[in-house]
């Protein structure tokens, strides 16, 4: 009798166990999810301010008599392609994210090749003005560089945690997805970025 | 002669490569960025170039400031840089360092490496509006730049860092708990075992009668616990920071803003 007593609580004991280990994997799991969104998010935002300061740098080039028109043509049918693969924040797609990649790639070799181009006129690179933008541009590529940098830790963290055993087994029981195809195309090398020198 | 010379200026040479390498003993970017000095100060100058007053000065000028508004600067001040991208070893310290609130992310990092002649203000994401891009490169450019082209680091920092202070300080506003921060996780920690260890006591000798002893001991311990928790961080717990000293850095995190310079 009181051996099968003892099996009860043997039992109920590792249920009990299991069950708190569920429940701590659970929460770390949705901690490691929201922290992939909320890197995903300063990606977004590093990109839209790259968008955002642009159009300064084309406005003062504009002023330059005799600079290319092409290059100032071609840097913005950049910006209009990269800022329509712009994603809502809560839109994590792996897809769109490899095209806004593209896109944002494209832009920062449009912008390098303007950049070469204020090279030829010494009084434009000069100006109070044109130090300003390059000081903010290059603010911005390293805030996309860091914010790229997280993102991909975050999910990295995320994915091992879905994938490894045993917290496998809890990612499965509740329908934490292995977030696919972020890392590999977004590997550091293929990621263009705006160089002053 | 000639041989004699040259034998000589070659001596030079390596006596000059040793003390040299000597001097850069026991410094590295790495180790740097690894880990805050302890106890936590927000003037660090591994390169020795300023006098313990002109640190002592700064760093209680720092404090005060932290004081009031909860945003940590920091001036660390470095040999070289191991090579590194004075923007990147400054944003790396400021995260491994934590420097700045959890919450608000207010931290600052003032990098200056006095080989390279290099110079970094970076701030937390939550100075980032107070202390654009544009701003730290126009407090590096105008204001610290030319003392340190003059040889005077100490005004430059000072300065520079008044500047720092004059464009963050409207920001946030310290927590009336902020100054006594010491370590407020170890007295809470150190008062939930207290009382774990009062009821338990109570519950297990409650029976035997002899309970109200137990209980009004126990009681005014943890009055005492109490009220010496409300002064700056219970006595021993500051860690060395008795009178005005600064508490520690929060935690705060750093995405990239900033400007950089050289002189």
């Amino acid at each position: 009798m009181t051996k099968q007593r003892n099996t009860g609580y043997i039992i109920g004991g590792i249920f009990l166990l299991l069950l708190i280990y569920g429940v701590v994997t659970f929460n770390s799991l949705v901690q490691q999810e929201e922290k992939v969104k909320l890197q995903w998010n300063e990606v977004q935002n590093a990109y839209q301010r790259r968008l955002d300061f642009i159009p300064n740098v084309v406005n003062i080039v504009k002023g330059q008599a005799g600079f290319e028109q092409e290059t100032l043509v071609k840097i913005t049918e950049a910006r209009a392609k990269a800022s329509s693969v712009t994603i809502s924040s809560g839109d994590l797609s792996a897809e769109k994210y490899n095209q806004q990649i593209a896109a944002q790639n494209e832009l920062a070799t449009a912008t390098n090749r303007l950049v070469v181009s204020v090279e030829k006129y010494p009084e434009l690179k000069g100006t109070a003005a044109f130090e300003g933008l390059q000081t903010q541009l290059e603010g911005t590529e390293r805030r996309i560089k860091i914010a790229r940098k997280d993102f991909n830790a975050a999910i990295a963290g995320y994915n091992s945690s879905v994938k490894s055993f045993p917290t496998k087994l809890v990612a499965g029981i509740f329908g934490f997805q292995p977030k696919e195809g972020f890392q590999s195309d977004a590997g550091a090398e293929k990621v263009v970025e705006i160089k002053f020198n | 002669m000639g041989m004699k010379k040259i034998t000589y200026t070659l001596l030079l040479f390596f006596t000059a490569i040793g003390s040299f390498a000597q001097q850069g003993q026991g410094f590295s970017m790495e180790q740097v960025i690894k880990t805050a000095p302890n106890p936590q100060k927000l003037v660090n100058d591994f390169a020795n170039i300023l006098t313990a007053d002109q640190q002592q000065a700064l760093e209680r000028k720092l404090t005060l400031f932290s004081d009031s508004t909860s945003n940590e600067i920091t001036v660390v001040i470095v040999p070289y840089l191991d090579g590194m991208d004075p923007a990147d070893a400054a944003i790396a310290i400021g995260r491994t360092w934590g420097v700045g609130g959890k919450k608000n992310n207010n931290g600052v990092v003032l990098l200056i490496s006095v080989e390279d002649r290099k110079l970094n203000i970076s701030p937390g994401y939550g100075l980032e509006k107070s202390l654009p891009d544009i701003t730290c490169q126009q407090i590096i450019k105008n204001i610290i730049v030319p003392n340190f082209r003059g040889k005077d680091f100490y005004r430059g920092i000072e300065e520079g860092t008044d500047a720092i202070v004059q464009a963050t300080k409207g920001e946030f506003k310290a927590d009336p708990n902020y100054a006594k921060r010491g370590r407020p996780g170890g007295i809470a920690k150190l008062i939930f075992f207290v009382l774990i260890i009062i009821v338990f006591l109570a519950v297990s000798s409650g029976g035997r009668g002899g309970g109200g002893s137990f209980m009004s001991s126990g009681g005014a311990f943890l009055l005492g616990s109490l009220l010496g928790g409300g002064g700056r961080g219970g006595g021993d717990y500051g860690g060395g920071s008795s009178s005005g000293g600064f508490g520690g850095f929060g935690g705060g995190s750093f995405g990239g803003g900033g400007s950089s310079g050289s002189w």
